[in-house]
């Protein structure tokens, strides 16, 4: 265990009769890049605002290097946060917002002004340091605020959708700049975010949070391709979601009765379950194919309702027999040709399917 | 206790230990010290015998009602009609006053708001606070050059013949209103303003679109907005002028009391402070029913004043 | 002006009226400085004079009255901006139910009638001296003392509202921010909250100041024998009115046209800077043009020109034009007593009976009674006035008898 260390230990927090986090357990590793993801209202901030310092777990402990935080303030955490909005200090020109920690800790001007254009150059913004923070570009503040959690080395890196002010091209290139400045300073990050891409491109492991549950914590290709719950399976990408009933199983295979027939999936993580319970079937959009298939496997009989273009891949929206299904292509340059018409078939690998237990989606 | 307790340490945890104290004794200090004792001892004055120095504290210092007694009754035991009339004109001249300001402010605050725009609203602003940088008993005086016997406006209805004898103004407490309806104006103009700033401007211009005439918009879309605004600044207009004294003094005819002044009165020509005392509790019970019970009636919070 | 939401000839000529209601007591008190006539009027003009400054500053009563304001004022700033910032900040921090019971609490004392706090504050410290056994002479029964109590106690409630407008436009964050970057809860109190509400702690401090200073209804009871500056005012109004209140007013509203523009020129000139415009202004762009509207600029040169107003006004010699005044009134009354010594030897010739020359009433002077109120006007003393004017009827309804010797 290393001072960079996070243990949440069956941390549950309340207000009066709300509980917005409801017995977090988990370890996060020194060094790395962990993500929590959900809806807003899900409970992450609060979790964050907990470990930071801001509040106290109603129950449960956070313990940071194996040291137990209760009483411990905010501000003799080895924690930094980056807020939402940057909570940059207006009042200051940069080079102050970067040396402040500096400052409250009784560093001399001159060497507090050195570290400040230090950080400055380490963010790619040298010079900068006597303008006024709203004279900065909004990339250019993301980075001061950066810089300013930095200065003073701290061991755990907490950031709270700090990107989603941004617009799109920027956020792009932050997230990569962000990975790299992780991997540069080597801290344990730990990202607060409600957009599945930010949280899949750079973490190590992603905790998907719904309503004040933990439901999933994973590596993003777990994440994507092994959800654990329906929550998980139709919260992160675009999927396919065909209620049913089990029928069968067959060791890892699931047999199920849907209103669009008979289909076959994987039972996900070694599940068991009873002829007659309610799933559902989750296949995501690039996994399924136009045509029949070969083997007389998953075959769905769709009608055509629209096709979206998007550069990069097409979009094929069909609809089987009241329920909506959408197809994704890598666009090829050709449009095939079974893409045209009014009847389609289109099938699957049951082996890309995935079976889970009924219960609240995404969204829904 | 706790609630107390928790409180403090909240503040301490937020901006230090010495700020929360400063906080607590400071506030504490404006509570106990400035606010509620000093009320509470008028109280207690007001039920005292007026004595001579010597008896205070002696056996002769017992609590009493005449003095409350003396408003209603006077010495005679008979009703007090000229006391109480006193306080009931004064009454309803300050609600006169009151709505007087709040006819002139509305559509001020409303052009301020929503109609004057950049330099010209800048400029109005400004022309609305600087004549209240001047002293209050300026004003009222500035009132009385005005409607003096020989005032400008005498001057000018006898000179052009409008009327041939000066026409008493202060006697006819014309200049009375009108200097306590000019004292008190951005008290009103700024609440309105305030709560009309917030109504967006295409709402306006949405009922205009639909045919709604000026007096409906005001009467559906703007006065509904106003209203938190229009009873904060008429609890602190009417609550000034029935308390005002300066401009009665002032501007007051010789025959006509303002109620303040019959406390005065007591205070400083009679020497009896103890009821004088009563006389202040009373203006004060009154003002406060009268207020409460207007807040009411049109649905409104006291804490929505000052705002 | 907007016309589609209430502009429009109509709005323009309410404003204007509004502001004629405004303005024009102002203006006409002001005009009144100038003449001559010892009844601050406008008609009948008599001469241009800047004498009532003199007469203004010549009264004791109100300097001294001056002297004790600004000592209050300044001790009411020191003790009502603190106590309204913790007021503030503590509203700021609880909780909605505590926060509207304390907010009631600490609104009263503005609704509060100013003579209820003035009758009070001396009630209660006067029983507070007394209890302690102390004497006339010590602090509980000095009306400076007194009048900072009373004061203090709604005053703090306006620089409240103040902190709690500005407050309101603070975010938290930035102090939760400085806690995490390792401040303690003091240190961000200083380096985040206090420079924020630094602009607010400035108009506090003005707006206290002159409600301090202006203050009549509570200070007239908690000043006890003394004068502040608005009560030797007061009494000075209530028992006689002469041009020299109007001198004053003409200065008070000659300081505070030089402070909302300078302040004018202050705020344009932050703006223009933040909004980085400065450079790109035609005004702030020119270098010389930016050193002509820079506010100490524009505070100097609005305080030379009052400077040279001022020279030239105590230069001013009006006593040609007055003395003509008088020669015209006394050529008037010296006809009117002709014509009546010659109605009284009529009257003699039909009844012998004594008519009082003194029968002030049925005075034929233009000038009515209206005067008489300022036989009160200090400096003016019946005596002074005979030397000049051999009128039987003494100088008494002579307004120039009150012009300073």
């Amino acid at each position: 265990m290393t001072t960079k260390d996070i243990v949440l230990d069956h941390v549950t927090i309340r207000f009066g009769p709300f509980t917005a986090v409801d017995n977090a357990h988990l370890t996060i590793k020194g060094g790395e890049f962990f993500s929590f993801l959900g809806p807003s209202g899900c409970g992450k901030t609060t979790l964050l605002r907990c470990v930071s310092g801001f509040s106290e777990p109603s129950e449960g402990r956070v313990l940071i290097g194996g040291n137990n935080m209760k009483g411990v303030g905010p501000n003799k955490r080895p924690t930094a946060l980056i807020f939402q909005n940057l909570a940059l200090f207006p009042l200051m020109s940069v080079a102050d917002n970067i040396a402040f920690p500096l400052e409250v800790r009784g560093v001399g001007k001159k060497d507090r002004r050195k570290r400040a254009d230090e950080l400055l150059d380490m963010i790619a913004l040298p010079g900068v340091g006597d303008k006024k923070v709203h004279e900065l570009s909004g990339g250019q503040r993301q980075r001061v605020a950066i810089a300013r959690a930095l200065a003073v080395e701290p061991d755990i890196l907490l950031l709270d959708e700090p990107l989603s002010a941004l617009d799109l091209k920027l956020r792009h290139h932050m997230r990569s700049e962000l990975r790299a400045i992780q991997q540069r300073v080597g801290l344990t990050f730990i990202y607060i975010t409600h957009d599945q891409g930010e949280a899949l491109t750079m973490s190590d492991r992603i905790a998907v949070m719904n309503s004040g549950i933990i439901e999933q914590i994973g590596d993003p290709e777990t994440i994507y391709n092994k959800p654990k719950t329906a929550f998980v399976a139709s919260f992160v990408g675009e999927t396919n979601a065909i209620e049913g009933k089990v029928t069968a199983q067959d060791a890892g295979m699931v047999s199920v009765e849907t209103p669009v027939g008979r289909l076959t999936g994987s039972a996900a993580g070694g599940r068991n379950y009873k002829p007659g319970d309610a799933c559902i079937l989750f296949i995501r959009p690039e996994q399924l194919v136009p045509g029949a298939s070969s083997d007389g496997g998953n075959t769905i009989a769709t009608e055509r309702v629209k096709e979206e273009f998007e550069g990069n891949s097409r979009h094929l929206f069909l609809k089987a027999n009241g329920l909506d299904l959408r197809l994704s292509r890598v666009n090829t340059g050709v449009k095939p040709d079974s893409e045209t018409g009014g009847a389609v078939d289109v099938s699957f690998a049951a082996d890309k399917a995935i079976v889970l237990p009924a219960s609240a989606l995404a969204g829904a | 206790m706790g609630a107390l307790r928790r409180t403090f340490n909240g503040f301490a945890s937020k901006h230090g230990l010495g700020v929360a104290c400063f906080i607590g004794v400071a506030v504490l200090f404006w509570m106990i010290f400035l606010i509620a004792l000093p009320q509470i001892s008028m109280l207690d004055y007001s039920f005292r015998y007026n004595l001579p120095a010597a008896e205070v504290g002696g056996p002769n210092d017992v609590y009493t009602f005449a003095n409350y007694g003396y408003f209603f009754q006077g010495n005679d035991g008979t009703f007090n009609g000229l006391d109480i009339g006193i306080l009931v004109k004064t009454m309803v001249a300050a609600v006169f006053v009151t709505i007087i300001d709040i006819l002139i402010c509305y559509p001020i605050a409303f052009i301020l708001a929503h109609s004057a725009t950049g330099v010209s609203a800048r400029l109005m602003v400004i022309g609305l606070i600087v004549p209240f940088w001047v002293n209050e008993i300026l004003r009222a005086f500035a009132f009385r050059v005005l409607f003096g016997a020989t005032g400008l406006i005498n001057g000018i209805g006898l000179s052009t013949g409008l009327w041939d004898q000066p026409i008493d103004f202060i006697r006819a407490d014309v200049a009375l209103y009108s200097g306590l309806t000019y004292a008190y104006i951005l008290l009103m103009i700024f609440p309105i303003f305030n709560a009309v700033e917030a109504l967006d401007r295409n709402q306006i211009e949405a009922a205009r679109d639909m045919g709604a005439s000026w007096w409906r918009v005001h009467w559906r879309v703007v006065l509904p907005v106003a209203k938190p605004g229009i009873a904060s600044g008429a609890t602190m207009v009417f609550m000034l002028t029935a308390g005002a004294l300066a401009a009665p003094q002032i501007l007051g005819g010789p025959s006509n009391l303002w109620f303040t002044q019959l406390i005065y009165q007591w205070f400083n020509q009679s020497a009896n402070w103890q009821r004088g005392s009563a006389y202040a509790v009373i203006l004060l019970i009154v003002c406060i029913a009268f207020v409460l019970m207007m807040m009411r009636v049109f649905k409104v919070s006291i804490g929505e004043i000052g705002r | 002006m907007n016309r589609e939401t209430g502009g429009g000839p109509l709005a323009v000529g309410y404003a204007l009226l509004f502001f004629a209601f405004l303005f024009g007591p102002l203006i006409i008190m002001v005009i009144t400085a100038f003449n001559s006539s010892s009844f601050p009027r406008i008609t009948p003009w008599e001469c241009f004079t800047a004498d009532w400054f003199g007469v203004l500053i010549g009264n004791d009563r109100l300097m001294s009255g001056l002297a004790n304001s600004l000592v209050i004022g300044i001790g009411v700033v020191a003790i009502a901006v603190p106590i309204g910032l913790a007021g503030a900040l503590a509203l700021s921090e609880l909780n909605p139910k505590l926060r509207a019971a304390l907010y009631t609490v600490l609104i009263t004392p503005i609704l509060v009638p100013g003579v209820v706090l003035g009758i009070s504050t001396i009630v209660f410290w006067g029983a507070l001296g007394r209890s302690v056994g102390a004497g006339y002479e010590s602090v509980f029964f000095d009306g400076m003392f007194l009048t900072m109590a009373g004061q203090v106690t709604f005053i703090s409630a306006y620089a409240m509202l103040v902190f709690l407008a500005r407050l309101q436009r603070f975010d938290p964050t930035l102090t939760e921010a400085a806690l995490d970057l390792g401040a303690t809860p003091g240190q961000a109190f200083r380096r985040i909250l206090l420079p924020f509400l630094k602009p607010a702690i400035g108009s506090a401090a003005f707006l206290t100041f002159l409600a301090s200073f202006e203050n009549y209804n509570t200070t007239v009871f908690t000043i006890l024998s003394g004068n502040t500056f608005t009560t030797a005012l007061a009494s000075k109004v209530r028992l006689g009115t002469d041009p020299s209140l109007s001198a004053l007013a003409v200065i008070i509203i000659g300081l505070t046209l030089i402070g909302a523009i300078v302040h004018e020129a202050y705020t344009r000139r932050k703006e223009a800077e933040r909004s980085g415009e400065a450079a790109r202004s035609r005004i702030y762009g020119n270098p010389v043009l930016k050193m002509m509207v820079h506010p100490l600029s524009v505070l100097a040169l609005l305080v030379a020109v009052a400077g040279i107003l001022i020279y030239q006004g105590s230069r001013y010699d009006s006593s040609v034009c007055q003395q003509q005044i008088l020669d015209e009134k006394r050529a008037i009354q010296e006809k009117l007593l002709e014509e009546q010594r010659k109605r009284i030897q009529q009257q003699k010739q039909l009844a012998p009976a004594p008519v009082s020359p003194g029968s002030g009433s049925a005075s034929p002077s233009p000038f009515g009674g209206a005067f008489k109120p300022n036989t009160l006007a200090p400096k003016a003393t019946p005596s002074d006035a005979k030397k000049d004017n051999p009128s039987p009827f003494g100088g008494a309804f002579n307004p120039n008898a009150l012009k300073p010797q």
